[in-house]
């Protein structure tokens, strides 16, 4: 049973902690800006106010639109638990287990393009079609470090391929990474979370029909996937496995705090870019990785 | 030393990526003059005792690259008072695959030339193939006069990173003489970017087949 | 039991199956389930350990000694042609039935039977010469069942463009097995992995099985004749008859020694074609040529796979080509079912609403709950994504070439492409049947025809609900199917007849159930919160719009904008509009197709060519009987000078 508890625990700080991450950010942006900005425990606010909340939903959309939200939550958890927690180490851990979560989080866009479109609605129809488009650069671009990790460390599990830093080509991964998490995420120099009504929305416009409890799980699904890249992106750069525990935790802390830190950087100082300019940085997001590629198979020759 | 080198050479292979992406004027005369100055500080990390002559060397070629000739490529765009943004006949992400393409093909192909043992680990010969063909690919794919200037410019620097391989047996007159026809050629272009400025009221070099009869 | 008997029984049922179609239907029916029956019985057995059966016959049939072989190579085929023929057989008892088409389904039913006991034979004959003649009659089949409404010029011309194909394959497969049985000296096929000089010969199996596989670049046939094709037809073809075609291509593999190009080639035919296939998938509007595409993508898929396990083998047996070929082997199995399930819910799709288009369809889940749940079902399942059967044998694929890589010999240089086109393809599916479920379930009807659609019956239903049932258990419990797929890859290459399983599949089998299950609490509890706070159906929101249309709706060419853009390079759509005009413009339109491009730009102008020059040549022939005497004076003429040359040489 104890095991069975541990994953619990390992899961609920998961699931605890990343509505954190927004609020941040938007602490961040409110400080470069010179206001006093929302509390950084907003989201939290947020989410127990529209678990209460009454459902709105279209006249057009089946059940799955309810069921979409749920779907997309569960994959978003599944693929946490399959990322290590610096010196904790995952909640499961297998050969393999890099592709499991790449195809978790692309269940969870399934299923947030298909509750899009059960409203029948063309902006959120719009919304999806960019989703779903872009995620093919940001899924040759994940492949692409995956790779890059694995060539390094020579295995196909996250635990082995994030434990030590990325060696010689970290920087290309870590901006590739970044690169993708900003699309990913849905932030600003592709999207922007903060417009609503807009014809230049990705997720926001997916979500505009969703209202109430299922809208909370959106958010919060949303809010995982955020610090599940962050984690990705600071256990890929840095050396995690070479540390003692407390210092590998306190960087961990450290690697995700400064990656919201430069997220909320990025949303303060750049705006967002055309869309016919988006595909080009996505591309150099891919060659990014692909670059990481070539150094780690460069550097593991030598 | 050489990791250092190294690490310059593959800052200056971004830089053609970036040049390759740049949808802007200014942006792709930044990228240019700021891989002028990155090759231009290189001979100071090839020379083990760098004495007078590879000092002036450097700060010729830092200066005439990194600035002059950047300077030049604004003032003739400003003059000629032109469309600041690029309408390319290769778009941007195919003209940045094929160059980060022709840039993996050119490290694959310089393992293939019989080098000097010295070189051998050196990124010098895949950057110097590399800018060539990001130079290339900017001639072909795109249409203006100064974006085309800015392709000669790349190529030169790729001729000049493998002058760099010939810096001991000869004191860099070759660059010396490239440079200067360069230069000769900046001047040249300059004015008639203006005569065509005022003959066809575009820069589009396009228009220039107008001439052929 | 043996598989003799059962073989047996499955053969005899079904040619009696043929001769029962055209007069009573239930017997047809009941034939079909006794031989899909009995014919998986006969592949069980090797699959589940019993050794390979073969059964030489007395008589001699046009020359040669009959020789039948089941193995577990053939075992994984037989038993997807038992499954899909079942499923296809009941299916068109009410899509094909004859209320519905009074003079097309005797026929129907007996080229069906024909059909499925041309395979049967096909996977299991061990001689040249029969496989051959087993080889045409069933291509033969398949333009019988595709033009079964010969009254649609469209449906004409897909069969009459299959049969040209069809045939171009078997010329060359006619001259591998005569260039066989001249080296070896017998019509007998079976292992011959030693005899070093049949190398070359596989570049004529690639060919000949590449065409009825699909293979993207030969692909030209296939989107046009499972589009035009009755769906329960189109299923068969696109889940089994392809199929055939990599049976080939995964048998000879196996039996004959291979040149290492081969597995570079197979290997990069497959992840290019998986990419550019599933590319043209997405930009159709047509649900059938969608799905047509998507086989192309999965034919795909496959040969990364079976190419991948060739340049394992000619690299020292190397474990990672086991995996490959284990998921390339379930990946034929597990593209049968849900290729069979989409085809079936595209037919039901079609018999409710008589439209294939999407950009006509919408909001069917109303009045059609069963076939879009199936539909959905199956759509996940194609996108690979977890905790279905699809993702079990991409991930054993991927694995597979994300060994090489770690590995890093030579065969590196073709993984890491191959796993990031599989990638982007992976990617690009989920965006296609994201796609195609939207476009044609959700949403409102965008014409009359969508809105008074109807459901299927229990026929048509019962089918897709088995083959549903199939993907789920696979995706669930994948551990039960390991050990199947494993004797084959043994089958195919003793050197690898361990029986371990990947220790991480049984894991995988448990997290992909473990998901489904939290799928179905987390669903069940969002649902009762979202009652309890109580439901209230309102209007789409629509941004404040107070009366949309259906028309208002994203459209699928919009929806697929984005992305078919980024390919248009390799995709060349045919746009045609006229933007709208003045202040009250009147007449405005724009029609985006996607022409196959290696038919339009590459084979039409080819034969063009061919025709243009045979029609020169042909001025020669114009019936004057003194030119006709000139050619033969000019003929003896060029002789002489030859002859007499070849003696002054």
């Amino acid at each position: 049973m104890t095991p069975f508890l541990e994953g619990l625990l390992r899961l609920a700080w998961w699931l605890v902690l990343a509505p954190l991450l927004p609020g941040l950010i938007n602490k961040v942006k409110a400080w470069v800006a010179g206001r006093r900005g929302p509390p950084v425990l907003q989201l939290y606010y947020d989410l127990a106010r529209l678990w209460q909340k009454q459902v709105v939903m279209s006249t057009l959309a089946s059940p799955g639109f309810l069921i979409g939200p749920a779907v997309a939550w569960v994959a978003l958890a599944g693929a946490v638990c399959l990322v290590p927690l610096g010196p904790v180490g995952a909640m499961l851990s297998f050969h393999g287990d890099a592709l499991l979560m790449l195809y978790l989080l692309a269940l969870a866009r399934f299923f947030t393009a298909w509750a899009a479109l059960e409203t029948g609605s063309a902006f959120e129809g719009m919304g999806a079609a960019r989703e779903v488009s872009y995620a093919i650069l940001a899924e040759a671009a994940m492949v692409a470090a995956m790779l890059s990790l694995s060539v390094q460390t020579g295995s196909v599990s996250l635990v082995t391929m994030l434990a030590p830093s990325a060696g010689p080509g970290a920087a290309l991964l870590a901006a590739g990474l970044f690169t993708v998490l900003l699309a990913e995420n849905c932030r600003v120099p592709f999207d922007d979370p903060n417009t609503h009504l807009e014809l230049t929305m990705i997720h926001e416009v997916m979500v505009l029909d969703h209202s109430g409890p299922p809208l909370a799980v959106i958010l919060h699904g949303a809010a995982m996937k955020l610090l599940l890249f962050s984690v990705l992106l600071t256990e890929a750069v840095l050396p995690m496995g070479e540390l003692s525990p407390p210092a590998a935790t306190g960087v961990l802390l450290a690697g995700v705090l400064g990656v919201t830190i430069g997220v909320g950087l990025v949303e303060s100082l750049l705006a967002r870019f055309a869309f016919r300019r988006v595909p080009l940085l996505l591309t150099t997001g891919v060659l990014f990785c692909l670059f990481a590629l070539l150094v780690a198979w460069k550097g593991g020759r030598a | 030393m050489n990791n250092y080198l190294n690490l310059l050479i593959g800052l200056a292979m971004g830089l053609n990526l970036i040049a390759l992406g740049s949808s802007r004027l200014p942006s792709l005369i930044r990228a240019v003059s700021a891989q002028g100055i990155v090759l231009g500080l290189m001979p100071l990390l090839l020379e083990h005792h760098p004495d007078w002559r590879v000092l002036v060397v450097v700060v010729a070629t830092v200066a005439g690259k990194g600035f002059v000739i950047p300077w030049l490529l604004r003032r003739a765009m400003r003059a000629a008072t032109i469309e600041r943004e690029l309408n390319p006949l290769v778009g941007f992400v195919p003209s940045l695959l094929l160059g980060a393409g022709g840039t993996i093909a050119a490290v694959a192909f310089a393992r293939l030339l019989p080098l000097l043992p010295e070189h051998a680990g050196s990124l010098l010969v895949p950057g110097a193939l590399a800018s060539v063909l990001t130079g290339f690919i900017l001639l072909i794919g795109r249409v203006k006069a100064i974006s085309q200037v800015c392709g000669y410019l790349i190529l030169e620097n790729g001729i000049y990173l493998f002058g760099l391989l010939l810096i001991r047996s000869t004191p860099l007159l070759v660059e010396a003489g490239v440079l200067l026809d360069l230069t000769v050629g900046v001047f040249v272009i300059g004015i008639i970017v203006d005569r065509i400025q005022r003959a066809f009221d575009s820069l589009d070099t396009r228009k220039l087949t107008v001439l052929r009869e | 039991m043996t598989p003799g008997p059962l073989l047996l029984t499955a053969i005899v049922a079904l040619a009696a199956a043929i001769v029962a179609g055209l007069r009573w239907p239930r017997a047809w029916l009941g034939l079909n389930l006794l031989a899909s029956a009995a014919a998986f019985g006969a592949a069980l057995s090797p699959l589940l350990g019993g050794p390979a059966w073969e059964w030489f016959g007395t008589v001699t049939v046009g020359g040669e000694t009959p020789h039948l072989r089941v193995d577990a190579v053939s075992g994984i085929f037989l038993v997807l042609i038992a499954v899909v023929g079942a499923a296809g057989a009941g299916y068109s008892r009410e899509y094909w039935s004859d209320g519905l088409h009074p003079a097309s389904a005797p026929r129907s039913r007996g080229w069906w039977s024909g059909l499925v006991l041309c395979m049967v034979l096909v996977t299991t004959v061990s001689n040249g010469l029969h496989f051959l003649i087993a080889w045409e009659a069933f291509a033969v089949c398949g333009y019988f069942l595709i033009t079964l409404e010969r009254k649609r010029p469209a449906a004409r011309a897909a069969g009459w463009l299959y049969l040209v194909a069809s045939h171009a394959g078997t010329l060359g497969l006619f001259a591998f097995f005569s260039l066989l049985a001249a080296r070896t000296g017998s019509w007998d096929l079976g292992p011959m992995r030693e005899n070093a000089d049949l190398a070359p010969l596989v570049w004529l199996v690639l060919f000949g099985f590449g065409v009825k596989a699909g293979v993207f670049g030969l692909h030209i046939w296939l989107p046009s004749a499972h589009a035009n094709a009755p769906s329960h037809v189109s299923a068969i073809m696109s889940g089994v008859a392809i199929k055939m075609g990599i049976f080939g291509i995964v048998r000879f593999s196996g039996w004959l020694p291979t040149p290492t190009a081969a597995g570079w080639l197979v290997t990069g035919l497959g992840a290019t074609g998986a990419l550019l296939g599933i590319a043209f998938a997405f930009a159709q509007d047509d649900l059938k040529r969608l799905l047509a595409y998507c086989s192309v993508e999965n034919i795909g898929i496959i040969l990364m796979g079976v190419g991948g396990a060739m340049l394992a083998v000619s690299q020292g047996d190397a474990g990672w080509g086991r995996l490959a070929l284990a998921g390339a082997l379930l990946h034929v199995w597990n593209h049968g079912a849900f290729k069979t399930l989409l085809f079936l819910g595209a037919g039901s799709v079609l018999h409710g609403t008589g439209t294939r288009r999407m950009s006509r369809l919408g909001g069917l889940w109303r009045v059609m709950p069963w076939t879009a749940g199936f539909f959905l079902l199956g759509a996940l399942a194609v996108a690979g994504l977890p905790p279905l059967n699809g993702f079990v044998s991409e991930w054993l694929v991927y694995l597979g070439f994300f060994d090489a890589v770690t590995a890093k010999g030579t065969s590196a240089w073709v993984a890491m492409p191959a796993v990031l086109m599989l990638a982007l393809a992976g990617a690009l599916a989920l965006a296609s049947f994201a796609k195609a479920g939207g476009m044609i379930f959700l949403g409102a009807p965008r014409t009359p025809a969508a809105a008074r659609a109807h459901e299927c019956g229990r026929w048509m239903r019962g089918p897709m609900l088995g083959l549903a049932a199939i993907c789920l258990l696979i995706g669930l419990v994948p551990v039960l199917f390991w050990p199947m797929v494993a004797r084959a890859v043994g089958a195919w290459h003793p050197a690898w007849n361990t029986m371990e399983a990947p220790a991480p599949i049984a894991t995988l089998g448990s997290v992909q159930a473990a998901l489904a299950g939290v799928i179905v609490v987390v669903a069940a509890g969002l649902w009762w919160r979202t009652r309890a706070n109580g439901l209230r159906r309102a209007l789409t929101w629509d941004c404040g719009y107070a009366t949309p249309t259906a028309r208002m709706q994203y459209s699928s060419g919009s929806f697929a904008g984005i992305g078919s853009g980024w390919f248009s390079l390799v995709l060349r759509p045919v746009r045609h509009w006229r933007r709208p005009r003045g202040v009250l413009p009147a007449g405005a339109f724009r029609l985006d197709r996607v022409p196959d491009v290696v038919l339009a730009r590459v084979l039409t102008p080819m034969s063009d060519l061919i025709l243009r020059c045979s029609t020169a040549v042909r001025r020669l022939q114009h019936g004057r009987l003194q030119d006709y005497i000139l050619y033969v004076v000019a003929g003896l003429a060029v002789m002489a000078v030859l002859v007499s040359m070849g003696g002054v040489l």
